[in-house]
């Protein structure tokens, strides 16, 4: 900065960029505002068919179900979401028994089955956890979730954190309900002593997996591993023999909203033919029965029920698996 | 806040009094305002929904946590050991860039900055890619460096590397201006070069080294990317992380969070007295306004050492993270590896012609990150101004406030300001605007400008301005004509510093971006977490390369005036 530049043509900058950028990002009274979990290119499609349809713009804020859900807290003196799309069915258990939601049951939900709908919060889209194995390592295919004790996959195992992947700490609860809470952390400890990795959210666990660090992923949501399969990575989406969990994602309306009949639109539209054909471009299963998915669906795979009374132990479960990974 | 003893002390009549109380109350805004929401919502665990009953009931829970302890003493001993490494680097890189002749010097400033461009879980990411099995390094040289990188030393290592650079420009633009002067009249004295340099040079240049080692702490201690990314896998958790989960596992825990930030907050204070204390026990005064040649003598024989020295550092801080930055970005597959069929411009090619808004995201960060140095800077050297100069009661509290930032991460910081902004109270709603967004940066950067203009301040002597004011210069005139100048040396840099770190901040744009809008680094953050690293890593490089070229051009179109370039 020179002497040659005066202060007032500092100031004349300060002033023109802070009205370019309160310009270019006011928002509009009548936008609907969609806070969503998951796929970017879903959301961002579903908004413009959306749009292209009605006529009403939607603002996306696209992030992780914490960023969402942490925002959503922050927020709460003076809420701004219309609608909320998580990738965690406890979250919008919780905000239901906190009395945050609008009921509503979309007339398009009448082909969701029942488990995958409540008062007030319906599935976008369903996935289901899976082994991600990497088919250039040295390691034979997994085909269940105890064949990763073997000495085989000794220090090549990942798993996302089930304190930050809603799905994962879903794996733990189904396991839980199907083998009971013994072998159940006998097995983590298991995989522990064999060497296995947790190193984040599901992103984390894959990507040292993709490149070769490790082999194989315990316990990874789905739709992302088959969407870069479908790119070309070298890779394979393996449903255990003894059963897997699946981790549907909630829509769901804020009794906040100032826009109900927007909102309300918005929902019927994801659970559309048309929405739900977008679902399942990502790889997802679609809420709907009757849209063709692009991946093994709830019928085809062999689906372990989750006992609710575990679902509600989400601290001691949490703390329990801390001490086993340990 | 003793506010009341502040603005007595600003009471004194002058010209300054109506811009100091601007300042004064920008600051109050800027940070004070989302610091005391953080310190209500410590306090009152249902303030964000407006309540205010059980007050500190979250205290007990939260501080007799018995990971607590482990926490605390993990952050002090990664910010200490990466204080440490980074003076042990780069005090001697700056002084020599300072006081020799190294060759192409203006270069190594340029590559010195690069770091600033790469956000710092990405440097991590690329860290990983690079020296994990089956890795690049493995790839191309057959070396898996998979235990060192995954250790205590393996982040410190990567810490050091992202934010040295910090040091190198402090340290080598205080002894350029303290110049060759001083070194040469202890020559004349009869001391030896190494003797002018221990006893004069060094200690001169105490101020800008100290601050900028505190800032470095600082940082260290508030970032995140790093020790998420590294420290999972090495079992080694720090604060933030411990802060970070608190916001983002269901069920959300914000008071708790809010607790931590402010533990983090009150162990940079710490070292903020520490720092003071020690610049201000002497005086520091070498800019008088006659003018000094700054001589820099010829390296000799030493030059290739240096050369090797300046090289090496560059290569780890810059080479690696972009040449890993640009493998992932031009292979067609992770798994594909470095093989020659595996090369493709699929993810480049996916940025433009995604409709998620690359390239708006692009134009957004640069907007925002101009927009965030402006502001930083001019606020950043009348707060310098008003802590140093001005005789006013409360002006340590302005100084720790406008510090405090740099203790307080990112996404505290986002909360607070949600928490303060979001109200219906307020006139006009700026919630869900892009200045939300301005008011992260600018409050998150403000301590660069602070930190640099009170350095250069303290070795400016009152005299120039004293001058001035005899010669009937008003206080603007003073400061535009006299103090501006002097100080745009350092406030360039620490502009700069705002514009890179601006354009790619991301755990508050996580938090504030406005429903539709998307910055560099929150779209780079959702390409990773949808399973899209090349696309990620195409749009880290698009960014990195143009936040470079900008800085480029505005050295080579300023020619010598900008000290990047001296």
């Amino acid at each position: 900065m020179s002497s040659s530049v005066s202060t007032a043509s500092i100031a004349r900058a300060v002033i023109a960029s802070l009205a370019l950028a309160g310009a270019s990002l006011a928002a509009h009274a009548e936008t609907l505002t969609v806070y969503s979990a998951g796929p970017g290119a879903l959301i961002n499609s579903l908004a413009a068919d959306f749009k292209a349809e009605t006529g009403i713009e939607v603002n996306v804020f696209q992030s992780t179900t914490g960023q969402v859900m942490a925002r959503l807290e922050a927020e709460s003196a003076n809420p701004l979401a219309d609608v909320v799309i998580s990738a965690s069915w406890d979250s919008a258990v919780d905000l239901d028994a906190e009395g945050l939601l609008l009921n509503y049951q979309s007339a398009n939900a009448a082909l969701v089955p029942d488990f995958l709908k409540a008062d007030t919060y319906v599935a976008q889209g369903v996935s289901a956890l899976a082994l991600i194995w990497n088919r250039n390592s040295s390691t034979p295919a997994p085909t269940d979730w105890h064949d990763l004790t073997n000495p085989a996959y000794a220090d090549q195992i990942t798993m996302p954190d089930p304190a930050q992947s809603g799905a994962a700490f879903q794996l733990l609860t189904g396991l839980i309900s199907a083998e009971g809470e013994d072998a159940t952390w006998e097995l983590i400890s298991d995989l522990s002593a064999n060497g296995m990795i947790v190193p984040g959210p599901n992103a984390r666990a894959l990507n040292p997996v993709l490149q070769g660090a490790k082999s194989v992923v315990f316990g990874a949501v789905d739709y992302i591993s088959l969407g870069q399969q479908a790119n070309g990575e070298a890779i394979d989406i393996i449903f255990p023999t003894s059963g897997t969990v699946i981790a549907p994602r909630p829509m769901m309306i804020l009794k906040s909203t100032q826009q109900p009949a927007a909102a309300k639109q918005f929902i019927d539209f994801v659970l559309s033919e048309q929405g739900q054909a977008r679902v399942a471009e990502s790889y997802l299963m679609p809420a709907r029965t009757d849209i063709p998915a692009l991946r093994p669906t709830i019928n085809e795979l062999n689906i372990i029920t989750v006992d609710e009374a575990v679902n509600g132990q989400r601290e001691a479960i949490l703390q329990r698996f801390a001490e086993a990974v340990n | 806040m003793r506010s009341t003893a502040f603005f007595a002390g600003l009471r004194a009549p002058n010209s300054a009094s109506l811009v100091m109380w601007l300042t004064a109350l920008a600051v109050l805004m800027l940070v004070g305002l989302p610091l005391l929401f953080i310190v209500l919502q410590a306090i009152f665990p249902g303030f964000s929904r407006g309540e205010f009953a059980g007050a500190f009931s979250h205290f007990a829970a939260t501080l007799g946590n018995a990971d607590l302890i482990r926490l605390l003493l993990n952050t002090l001993q990664l910010g200490l050991a990466v204080v440490l490494v980074c003076a042990l680097l780069a005090v001697p890189l700056g002084a020599l860039r300072a006081l020799t002749r190294v060759p192409g010097g203006a270069v190594w400033d340029i590559l010195f900055l690069i770091p600033f461009m790469i956000p710092p879980f990405i440097a991590a990411l690329s860290w990983m890619l690079t020296l994990q099995p089956r890795g690049y390094a493995q790839q191309l040289i057959g070396l898996d460096a998979n235990d060192f990188l995954f250790s205590f030393a393996g982040i410190v290592f990567v810490m050091t590397l992202n934010v040295f650079p910090v040091v190198y420009f402090a340290v080598s633009r205080t002894m350029m201006s303290i110049g060759g002067r001083y070194e040469a009249a202890a020559r004349v004295s009869g001391a030896s070069r190494w003797r002018a340099f221990w006893r004069i040079t060094l200690p001169l240049s105490t101020p800008g080294i100290a601050a900028s080692l505190l800032l470095v702490f600082a940082l260290t201690i508030e970032e995140f990317g790093t020790p998420a990314t590294l420290g999972a896998q090495a079992g080694y958790d720090v604060l933030v992380t411990g802060i970070h989960n608190r916001f983002s596992d269901w069920p959300i825990d914000i008071p708790g969070a809010a607790l931590l930030s402010l533990l983090l907050v009150l162990l940079a204070m710490v070292a903020f007295y520490l720092q003071h204390w020690l610049v201000t026990r002497r005086s520091y005064v070498s800019q008088t306004g006659k003018p000094s040649a700054n001589v820099q003598s010829e390296l000799g024989v030493w030059r290739w050492p240096v050369l090797l020295l300046f090289g090496v550092t560059a290569a780890a801080a810059v080479a690696v993270p972009i040449l890993a930055v640009l493998a992932t970005a031009l292979t067609r597959t992770l798994s594909g590896g470095l093989a020659l069929n595996n090369w493709s411009l699929r993810h480049f090619d996916a940025l433009l012609n995604h409709s998620s808004g690359a390239l708006p995201a692009l134009g957004t960060s640069l907007s925002l990150a101009v927009a965030a140095a402006l502001l930083t800077g001019i606020l950043g050297a009348l707060v310098g101004y008003l802590v140093v100069r001005a005789q006013v009661r409360g002006r340590r509290v302005l100084d720790l406030l406008s510090l405090l930032p740099n203790t307080m991460p990112g996404i505290v910081i986002a909360v607070g300001l949600i928490l303060a902004w979001n109200q219906r109270f307020w006139p006009v709603q700026i919630y869900n605007t892009g200045i939300m967004l301005l008011l992260a940066y600018t409050c998150l950067l403000l301590p660069y400008p602070v930190r640099y203009s009170q350095a250069a301040l303290r070795q400016m002597s009152e005299n120039l301005e004293a001058a001035a004011r005899v010669s009937g210069a008003g206080f603007i005139t003073t400061f535009r004509r006299i103090l501006l100048p002097a100080l745009a040396p350092s406030l360039v840099v620490a502009m700069l510093l705002v514009f890179a770190i601006a354009s790619r901040e991301l755990v508050a744009s996580l938090m504030v971006a406005p429903a539709g809008t998307v910055t560099v680094a929150t779209f780079v953050f959702s390409q990773f977490e949808q399973g899209s690293p090349g696309v990620g890593m195409a749009m880290s490089a698009v960014a990195i390369f143009t936040t470079t070229g900008l800085l480029v051009a505005l050295t080579v179109f300023s020619g010598k005036r900008l000290p990047i370039n001296p």
